[in-house]
C-alpha cells in the first residue's frame, strides 16, 4: 500500500506538470505541437484522477480516468492533427491583444488573484489546506489562461485548443469533487466532442475561400450530397 | 413517463424527417412535432397538481414545475409559429440558392433536436444537467446559424459558440461551488436544484456570492448582457428569419432562466443584495449600449436583434429589485418580449425576401414602396415595434410600467437613467421605421423589383402571435396570474 502523503505529494508535482504545459500552450507558435501538448496535459489529468482514486477509493474516479483517455487523450488530438494536416495550417504565429510574454506576465497574476479570492471565499468552508483547494485554485487558473488563448490567438483551430484546454480546467476542478454523478461528467465529454466537431468543420470554412469550402468538405468525407430533395 | 413521451416524440421526429423525401413533407414533420410538443405542455397544465416530481416524471434528474412549465409553453408556441413561417421562408431560401438542397435535412435536423434539448433544459431539476442542456442548446443553434454557408454565417455561428462556451464554462464552476458548498452544509453534496433551495438558507453568503458571479458570467452571455452581447447582433441578424425567431425568443431564455434560479438560490443563502447590485449594474450597461447601439442602425434584423439585448437589460433590472412584485412583472415580460420578438422577426423575414438583402448585418436594407409591396410585413413591423417600445395596450407596457414602479422604490437615481436610455432606445426604433418605411422607387431607376408572393404559412404566424399579443396586453386571466404567483412561491420571492 502507497502512503497517502506520497500519493498527495504526487500529486502536487503534477499539478506543476500541468502548469508548464499551460504556458506552452499559450507561447507557442506551432500548431501540431500545441496539439501534442494538449494530449499530454489530458494524460497528467487521467494520471491525477488514478492517483486520487487510490487515495479516495471512488470508483466514479476510475470511469473519469477512462474516457478522459478515452476522448482527450487519443480521438479529440487525433481529429485536430487530422484535420490541421488537411487544411495545411501549420502556425499561428499572429497574436491579438497579448504578445506570448505579456500573456504569461498576465497568468501569473491571475494565478496570484485566483489564490489570494479564492483563500478568502474557502475560508469559510474549511476547506483551505486539502487538495480541494489546490485544485479549485489551478482549475481556474488553468480556464483563465485557456481562455486567453482563446481570445489572443487569430486562428479558429488554436482558439479550439484554448477552449480544450480551459475545459481541461474545469475537469481538474471537478476531479476533486468525486461525489459529482457520472453521468454529468460523461455528458459534458459528449458536448465536447460535438463542439470540437462543429467548430473544427466551420473552421475548414473559415480558412478557406467559400467556393472550396464544399469541395473540401466533400473531399473530408464530412458532407455528403443528398438525393435529390424538395 | 412525461420526460419518456417527450423523448419518443422526438425520436419520432426524427425519423420522420431522415424518411420524408421533401421540404414540405419534412416541414410538416417539424410543424407536428411543435405542435404535440405544445398540446403535451397544456396537458401537464392542466391535469398535472404541479410540480410533479420524479415518481410520474421517471427520472431523479428532472422535474416540472411552474417556472420549467411556463418557459416551455412559450417555446412550443414560439416553435410552432416558427416551423409553420418556414414552411414558406425556407422554400424561398432553397428557390434563391441561399440554403443548398444538401443542407436542407441537417437544418430540420437540427431543428427537431433543438426543440427536444430544450424541454429537456426545462425540466432539469438538477442544475448540471441543465447546463448540458443549454449549452447543447447552443450548439445545435449555432448549426442553424451557420446553415446558409455563406463566410459571414460562419464567422457569426464560431463567434456565437466561442463566446457563449467559454463563458458557460465559468457557470459550471460556479455549479461545483454550489455543490461543494452543499456538501459542507448538508453532508452530501447535491446539485438538485429543489434540494439546494431548502438547503441554502445555511450556505455561508460568500460562497454563493462566488458561485453566483461565476454562473452569471456563463448565462449572461447565452442571453446576450453586456460585456457578452457581442455575438448577438450578429447571430441574430445573420440567421434565417424563422431561425433568429427562435434565437431571440427563446434561446435568449435559456440564460435567464439560469440566472434567475440560481438568483432563487443565492437570495435564499442571504447573499442577495450583492447579487442585486451585480444584475443591477449588468441590466443598466446592458441596456444603454443597445440604446446607443441602435441609433445607427442601418439594417433591420439588426436593430431588432439589439432590442433584444436592451429587453434582456430591462429583465436583469427588474431581477435586481426582488419584490414578488417586481419577479411577477420580469416573469411576465419574458413571455411577452418572446411572442412580440418572434413576431418582428417575422415580419422582418418578408421584408428581407422582398428586398433580398443580403443576410450579412452591415448591409444596409434597401427598403422601398413597402406598403405598396409588403403591406402586412410592414404593418408588422409597426405594431411589432409599437409593442416592443412599450406601447399601450401591448403587454410590454404593463411589464415595463410595473417594473419601473418597482425600480422607483428602490432607487430613484437607476430608475432616471433607465427610462433615459429607454427612451433612447424607443426614438432609434422610431426613427429607423420613419425613414425606411417612407422611401418611395425613383421613377425610371427602381424599377426592378418583382413583387413577392407572401405564402400564407409566413403570414399567419405574424398575425396569430399580434392578436395573441393584444389580447394578452388587454385581458388578465385569474389562472395566469395564479399561475405565475406560484412561480414566485416556489422561487421562495417572498
Amino acid at each position: 500500500m502507497i502512503e497517502s502523503a506520497f500519493v498527495a505529494g504526487l500529486v502536487r508535482v503534477l499539478f506543476v506538470c500541468i502548469i508548464i504545459t499551460a504556458v506552452y500552450i499559450i507561447s507557442a507558435r506551432n500548431l501540431l505541437s500545441i496539439v501534442s501538448v494538449y494530449a499530454v496535459q489530458s494524460l497528467t489529468l487521467v494520471v491525477i484522477a488514478l492517483l486520487l482514486y487510490l487515495l479516495e477509493g471512488a470508483p466514479v474516479l476510475i470511469a473519469i480516468a477512462a474516457i478522459t483517455f478515452a476522448s482527450k487523450v487519443l480521438i479529440i488530438p487525433y481529429f485536430i492533427a487530422t484535420i490541421q494536416e488537411k487544411i495545411r495550417i501549420k502556425r499561428d504565429i499572429q497574436f491579438h491583444f497579448l504578445s506570448p510574454t505579456s500573456s504569461l506576465f498576465v497568468s501569473m497574476g491571475l494565478m496570484l488573484l485566483v489564490y489570494i479570492v479564492l483563500e478568502r471565499v474557502m475560508a469559510a468552508t474549511g476547506d483551505r489546506d486539502n487538495l480541494f483547494f489546490f485544485g479549485a485554485v489551478l482549475g481556474i487558473s488553468l480556464m483563465l489562461m485557456g481562455m486567453m488563448v482563446t481570445f489572443s490567438r487569430k486562428r479558429a483551430l488554436t482558439k479550439i485548443l484554448g477552449f480544450l484546454s480551459m475545459e481541461n480546467g474545469v475537469l481538474l476542478f471537478g476531479l476533486f469533487v468525486t461525489e459529482l454523478p457520472f453521468i454529468i461528467e460523461f455528458l459534458i465529454v459528449i458536448d465536447l466532442i460535438i463542439l470540437v466537431l462543429l467548430t473544427t468543420i466551420l473552421t475548414v470554412g473559415l480558412d478557406s475561400t467559400l467556393e472550396d469550402y464544399h469541395k473540401r468538405l466533400h473531399r473530408f468525407h464530412l458532407w455528403e450530397d443528398e438525393v435529390e430533395v424538395r | 413517463m412525461i420526460i419518456l413521451i417527450f423523448a419518443i416524440l422526438s425520436a419520432l421526429t426524427l425519423a420522420g424527417i431522415l424518411l420524408s423525401r421533401n421540404h414540405r413533407q419534412m416541414n410538416t414533420v417539424c410543424i407536428a412535432q411543435s405542435v404535440t410538443f405544445a398540446l403535451m405542455a397544456c396537458w401537464i397544465l392542466l391535469a398535472g397538481q404541479l410540480p410533479v416530481y420524479r415518481i410520474s416524471i421517471g427520472s431523479p434528474y428532472f422535474f416540472i414545475d411552474h417556472l420549467g412549465l411556463y418557459e416551455v409553453l412559450i417555446s412550443t408556441l414560439i416553435f410552432t409559429c416558427a416551423a409553420l413561417y418556414a414552411r414558406g421562408y425556407v422554400a424561398g431560401l432553397l428557390d434563391s440558392g441561399e440554403l443548398e438542397k444538401g443542407s436542407l435535412r441537417l437544418f430540420y435536423i437540427a431543428w427537431a433536436v433543438l426543440l427536444a434539448v430544450l424541454v429537456l433544459a426545462f425540466f432539469s431539476d438538477n442544475l448540471a444537467l441543465f447546463w448540458i442542456f443549454a449549452e447543447l442548446t447552443t450548439i445545435i443553434s449555432a448549426i442553424l446559424v451557420a446553415i446558409l454557408s455563406a463566410r459571414d454565417n460562419i464567422d457569426a455561428a464560431i463567434k456565437y459558440i466561442f463566446i457563449a462556451s467559454t463563458s458557460m464554462l465559468f457557470s459550471f464552476v460556479g455549479f461545483i461551488f454550489l455543490f461543494e458548498t452543499s456538501r459542507v452544509v448538508t453532508g452530501t453534496g447535491t446539485l438538485n436544484w429543489t434540494e439546494l433551495l431548502l438547503a441554502a438558507h445555511a450556505f455561508p453568503p460568500i460562497m454563493a456570492t462566488a458561485a453566483f458571479v461565476l454562473v452569471f458570467i456563463g448565462f449572461a452571455a447565452k442571453s446576450g448582457i453586456f460585456p457578452f452581447h457581442t455575438w448577438l447582433p450578429e447571430a441574430h441578424a445573420k440567421a434565417p428569419s424563422a431561425v433568429s425567431a427562435i434565437l431571440s425568443g427563446v434561446l435568449l431564455n435559456v440564460g435567464i432562466y439560469g440566472i434567475i434560479r440560481t438568483y432563487a438560490i443565492v437570495n435564499q443563502a442571504g447573499a442577495g443584495s450583492t447579487a442585486s447590485f451585480l444584475l443591477a449594474l449588468f441590466g443598466v450597461l446592458t441596456i444603454g449600449i443597445a440604446a446607443f447601439s441602435m441609433i445607427p442602425q442601418k439594417n433591420l434584423k439588426k436593430l431588432i436583434a439589439f432590442s433584444s439585448v436592451e429587453n434582456m437589460g430591462i429583465i436583469l433590472v427588474g431581477l435586481a429589485v426582488a419584490t414578488p412584485v417586481a419577479i411577477f412583472w420580469v416573469l411576465f415580460h419574458i413571455m411577452a418580449h418572446s411572442l412580440t420578438k418572434a413576431s418582428l422577426f417575422f415580419s422582418a423575414g418578408i421584408l428581407h425576401r422582398q428586398y433580398k438583402s443580403p443576410l450579412s448585418s452591415e448591409a444596409v436594407d434597401d427598403i422601398r414602396d413597402v406598403f405598396v409591396y409588403q403591406p402586412l410585413a410592414a404593418w408588422g413591423i409597426i405594431i411589432g415595434g409599437l409593442a416592443i417600445i412599450g406601447m399601450p395596450p401591448f403587454p410590454i407596457f404593463v411589464s415595463k410600467v410595473f417594473i419601473m414602479l418597482q425600480l422607483g422604490t428602490a432607487s430613484p437615481l437607476v430608475l432616471g437613467t433607465v427610462l433615459v436610455l429607454l427612451f433612447i432606445a424607443a426614438v432609434a426604433f422610431g426613427y429607423f421605421i420613419i425613414t425606411m418605411f417612407r422611401k418611395r422607387s425613383r421613377p425610371g431607376r427602381d424599377t426592378d423589383l418583382v413583387p413577392y408572393r407572401t405564402p400564407v404559412s409566413m403570414k399567419v404566424p405574424i398575425i396569430v402571435l399580434l392578436f395573441i399579443l393584444l389580447v394578452a396586453g388587454i385581458v388578465f386571466t385569474t389562472g395566469e396570474v395564479s399561475f405565475i404567483q406560484s412561480i414566485i412561491t416556489e422561487l421562495k420571492f417572498t
